[in-house]
């Protein structure tokens, strides 16, 4: 199991470095090699580590372990086909770790985006709701369940397609660069992570990159079903493609709209699980 | 659904009431442990502000009587919210629940800054608020089933919760600071003291993860 969550680590930051390449690619800017952000997560292992004299030092450092921590925990959930209901808690409970990140340090960048990130709650209920549609269909949270459920009567992607967007919509929240990406925009420098440096932000880099095969795993897992371990790879980058088509021909929003146009998806999908409740 | 955090791996009896640890709860249960204890071991970050117009900034410290009365206050909330998430128990959910937001009001209410004190104030009559069909709920639990036992409400022998219920337990709980009541509660963050600002949020996330269970198992 170690060296596959090793392994999910690696394949993470890949992603996310083929998700930068590609929008610089249609942005027609030559970009970094799709290995940057495996080569970020290295530099920063071995450059000077400090913790800011303003911070709050224990939970500067906690905060780090706890990211790592927790998304290990959602690994180890998934792939041992553990109840979906965790991954949702921690999905959710990243946001506190975002939070502690940008609060801890005292700086007034990592406040604005610790803040940020909690204004944005409401990208996290598109999740719940997806989870709830899963629930209605296939009768149990148990991700073992729900992957033999679509085996004997196809994909849930097909079945509950925008319960799918739902979770589409989650993982793009959660990427760079995305219209919702407010926690970490430019104009308050990284956002929650810009104090976190050195193995911090080594530690950061890896969190990022299992968080991202967790997330892209779990929707393979809860809408596509069983496949091929070559398939589930192939399947992420497809994702991760269409991700930085949206990513690139975006404008990042304001945090006002953020929130907004997240609320009003909400309404949408709370509405669309009332009706599966309800007709499905 | 029963078992939807996972089946039951122990249980604690005290009395008629009955905690229990699945995967799910026990995974809150350590986050809220592990959270305040980092209340307990953090001390308070100094904020810096920038000062507009100048090339300056300034830092907010926070007093040794203000960080006492705010970390006992956080520290009340985490215990609350590890009672909350392992309670197999309606009505003891909803106590701890209201204990969840009394603690937070706490938390902030001690920082000198008249928009914190003024978000506090009105978190705070949401959170009041929000104990009205929190209670409801638990009421018509009993009323309906003659148990408060969530082992119990998730067996079939029972008759079925009303879907009204859980609709009053998902609302009180939205009321303790979950969107988008939580509206309230952002001005709250402007409080310096992250470990103890932490605890607001945390507390309500950990409250809206475990009520979800409690429905889901009736």
């Amino acid at each position: 199991m170690i060296p596959y969550l090793l392994f999910a680590t690696a394949f993470g930051l890949l992603l996310l470095g083929i998700h930068r390449k590609m929008i610089a690619r249609i942005q027609r800017r030559p970009g970094p090699p799709v290995w940057q952000e495996i080569l970020h997560a290295l530099k920063f292992s071995f450059k000077s580590t400090w913790v800011p004299a303003t911070a709050s030092e224990v939970l500067f450092v906690s905060v780090v372990l706890i990211a790592i921590g927790i998304w290990t925990a959602a690994f180890f959930v998934l792939v041992t086909g553990g109840s979906l209901l965790i991954i949702f808690a921690i999905y959710m409970l990243h946001k506190i770790v975002e939070h502690g990140f940008g609060l801890s340090s005292g700086s007034p960048y990592g406040k604005f985006g610790g803040v940020r990130s909690v204004i944005s709650a409401a990208s996290e209920i598109p999740l719940f709701v997806s989870v709830s549609a899963v629930a209605i269909f296939t009768g149990s949270l148990q991700i073992s369940d729900i992957i033999a459920y679509q085996a004997e009567s196809g994909p849930l992607f097909f079945a509950i397609p925008l319960a799918a967007l739902a979770l589409y919509l989650v993982i793009l929240s959660k990427f760079p660069s995305s219209p919702f990406a407010i926690v970490e925009s430019k104009e308050i420098v990284s956002g929650y992570k810009t104090e976190h440096f050195g193995v911090w932000r080594a530690g950061l880099e890896t969190c990022n990159g299992l968080k991202t095969y967790v997330l892209l795993l779990t929707f393979l897992s809860v809408f596509v079903g069983a496949i091929p371990f070559i398939g589930v790879l192939l399947a992420m980058i497809l994702i991760v493609v269409s991700l930085a088509f949206v990513c690139a021909l975006c404008p990042m929003l304001s945090p006002f709209d953020s929130v907004t146009i997240q609320t009003i998806i909400t309404g949408i999908m709370l509405i669309y699980v009332l009706y599966l409740g309800a007709f499905g | 659904m029963i078992g939807a955090g996972g089946s039951p791996l122990r249980y604690l009896e005290f009395g008629d009431i009955v905690i229990y640890f699945s995967p799910y709860t026990l995974a809150l249960f350590l986050l809220a442990l592990v959270f305040t204890v980092l209340v307990i071991a953090s001390k308070p970050e100094r904020q810096l502000d920038i000062a507009f117009g100048a090339d300056a900034f300034t830092t907010k410290d926070i007093g040794l009587s203000e960080m006492r009365f705010r970390r006992f206050m956080a520290i009340a909330c985490g215990l609350a919210s590890m009672g909350a998430m392992v309670t197999g128990d309606v009505f003891d959910f909803c106590l701890f629940t209201s204990l969840v937001g009394i603690c937070n009001v706490g938390i902030v209410a001690a920082v000198k800054s008249r928009h914190v004190q003024g978000a506090a104030f009105q978190y705070g009559l949401v959170a009041l608020a929000g104990t009205v069909p929190l209670f409801g709920g638990a009421a018509i639990v009993a009323a309906t089933t003659g148990t408060l036992s969530l082992i119990e409400l998730s067996s079939t022998l029972l008759p079925a919760v009303p879907l009204v219920v859980k609709g009053f337990l998902v609302l009180g709980v939205m009321g303790e600071g979950m969107a988008p009541f939580y509206a309230a509660k952002a001005e709250m963050f402007r409080a310096p003291g992250a470990p103890y600002v932490i605890m607001c949020s945390l507390s309500s996330l950990l409250i809206f993860l475990r009520v979800i269970e409690v429905v889901l198992q009736m």
